[in-house]
């Protein structure tokens, strides 16, 4: 059981399971996102925190457990002791308030840099073109990008791309966002600007969970952070504890070879 | 910004320019010269033929009875695209989707209207009348409130464009099921993940990247299109193919009219595949970093680049 607690935790997750045919990813995740929390999950590549992450905007769907945002469920609704599927369209309405941040950056290469931006504000919201435009020019100055507006994601570089990325799922105003290791594809020295602007969001208040192998970010930057290893959570605690002192083995033979 | 000058000094230290003797190729000039023997004779055989008569040919490329022949097979073209592009997203999309009754229905229909001629549908959307003598609005198997007589409804000119556009709506389906399965999965993640929902991700994101893949084979099924449409002369529609063979069969001139209808098809496939090239160009905008160079503009570059290096020279 847990607590109660004053605040609801953003996100909440109990003893979920998710299984791909016969192989189980995550076995039975437990644990709990604060508001404004920059929480990381760590753990070598299979160990199921990028599974965990789409699980967290139904991008796929858990076997067991409970897995809630805000107080409620993801992708079902309890009615009598009995859960049911949302439609697709309250699963996207839900989505709305979730962004998410690619390791591939996944921008719309038919669309440039503004185009990419302001797409889900006028279709989703039906925010006005003007409005749209003029909130996405705001945007790409905040991610140092005020001059690419009218550029295609394929003249960009990587680090571009993935602040532009960053930009997009700001614009529909989350309340949470998620990274899937948005720095993995990048070359090292575009790394940095990435990392500046989710420094900036997390100064700003932004609940953030981020799966990375930035151990330096984790640890400047992270609230809590979570090891997992095997779909189950290893260790956890705050970063600079886990990190600079980790009670597991299986931590420790990790941290030896990225740190 | 300066254009680097060859007769200025070379910056110190880069070594010379590498101008080396370009390899042989004595293969292409022996194929340049069979082929231009084989051309020669052709072109005799052309300009010296008694059967040709190509006085003849002018007058039958412009012929009213050609032109009105011209203009029906253009139509049926449209029409018959217009209905096999629609009915091709339309199907593709019910293939892809997950209700198990839709793709059962778009997989049935694209086994049998593409197991089938297209010469044997044209019969049957002709002759259906004598299986369907009346076409009514009411309750199924109980009373109808208005009806119409089948040929009086469908006359050779809309059974020939059904036929035509059904049958291809089967073929563009599986052009499109293609397209949308080329673009990548992250990009519906993506746009889910921004909230749209399954129409918008398709119509704005997904749709106008299969574009790409979707538009070289729909344009080579337009060409094929307008050549098909010569089948019509089978259910005795006056198309373009008819005309001609019309006139052959009035004044025994066969040849000339079947190289001046020739011509008419030749003229039309050149601009439709001048469309598809502008199409092409607009869907790839993104994909590459600069757009492929129009003709317009290759004949420009190669100009300015004759000249200049006719200027260092």
């Amino acid at each position: 059981m847990t607590v109660p607690t004053a605040y609801e935790p953003m996100v909440r997750a109990e003893q979920v399971h998710k299984s791909y045919g016969l192989v189980e990813v995550l076995k039975g995740i437990d644990l709990q996102v604060q508001q404004g929390q920059v929480f990381c999950l760590v753990g070598p590549s299979g160990s199921g925190k990028s599974t965990f992450l789409r699980c967290i905007n139904h991008l796929e769907k858990i076997n067991a457990g409970r897995l809630y945002v805000d107080g409620e469920l993801v992708g079902y609704k309890e009615k009598g002791g009995k859960l049911h599927e949302l439609p697709d369209r309250e699963v996207a309405l839900k989505r709305r308030d979730i962004g998410m941040v690619f390791q591939r950056f996944n921008l719309f290469p038919h669309k440039t840099a503004l185009e990419n931006i302001t797409e889900a504000p006028i279709q989703v919201k039906g925010v006005s073109k003007a409005d749209a435009r003029e909130q996405a020019h705001a945007l790409l100055a905040r991610v140092g990008l005020a001059d690419k507006a009218g550029n295609y994601p394929s003249q960009l570089s990587g680090g571009q791309q993935q602040r532009v990325a960053i930009a997009r799922a700001l614009a529909m105003e989350p309340k949470l966002m998620l990274f899937d290791e948005p720095t993995s594809a990048l070359d090292p020295e575009l790394v940095g600007d990435v990392l500046d602007v989710m420094r900036q969001l997390a100064e700003d208040g932004m609940t953030m969970i981020v799966v990375t192998h930035e151990m330096g970010f984790a640890r400047e930057v992270g609230d809590a952070l979570v090891f997992m290893d095997d779909g189950m959570v290893v260790e956890s605690g705050h970063p600079r504890e886990v990190l600079t002192n980790p009670q597991h083995e299986r931590t420790r033979a990790f941290l030896s070879k990225v740190l | 910004m300066t254009i680097p000058q060859d007769d200025a000094p070379p910056p110190r230290g880069r070594p010379e320019e590498i101008r080396a003797v370009a390899v042989r190729h004595p293969g292409r000039w022996v194929a340049v010269a069979v082929i231009a023997v084989l051309a020669a004779m052709f072109a005799h055989l052309l300009f010296t033929s008694s059967v040709l008569h190509w006085d003849v040919v002018g007058q039958i490329f412009t012929y009213p009875t050609v032109i009105t022949g011209l203009g029906r097979t253009i139509l049926l073209t449209v029409l018959a695209m217009v209905i096999g592009i629609f009915g091709g997203i339309l199907l593709a999309v019910m293939r892809l989707s997950g209700n198990p009754v839709l793709s059962g229905v778009s997989w049935i229909y694209i086994w049998v209207f593409r197991g089938t001629p297209v010469l044997v549908q044209l019969y049957v959307w002709n002759f259906l009348g004598a299986l369907v003598p009346t076409i009514g609005i009411g309750i199924p198997f109980g009373p109808t409130f208005v009806s119409w007589n089948y040929n009086d409804l469908i006359g050779l000119f809309t059974a020939a464009v059904l036929a035509l556009g059904l049958n291809e709506a089967a073929y563009f389906a599986e052009i499109v099921r293609a397209g949308i399965q080329s673009v990548d999965e992250g990009q519906s993640e993506a746009a889910s993940s921004l909230g749209l929902n399954r129409g918008q991700t398709l119509r704005r994101i997904v749709l106008p990247q299969a574009m790409r893949v979707i538009i070289p084979p729909a344009g080579n099924e337009t060409i094929s299109m307008l050549k098909t449409t010569s089948l019509v002369s089978a259910i005795a529609l006056e198309d373009l193919t008819r005309a001609g063979q019309d006139i052959a069969s009035r004044t025994f001139y066969e040849i000339p009219a079947l190289v001046a209808i020739s011509l008419w098809y030749l003229l039309i496939t050149s601009i439709l595949s001048v469309g598809q090239f502008y199409i092409e160009r607009y869907y790839s905008r993104g994909t590459n970093r600069v757009l492929p160079p129009t003709p317009w503009h290759k004949i420009r570059t190669n100009l300015f680049s004759v000249k200049r290096v006719g200027g260092t020279a």
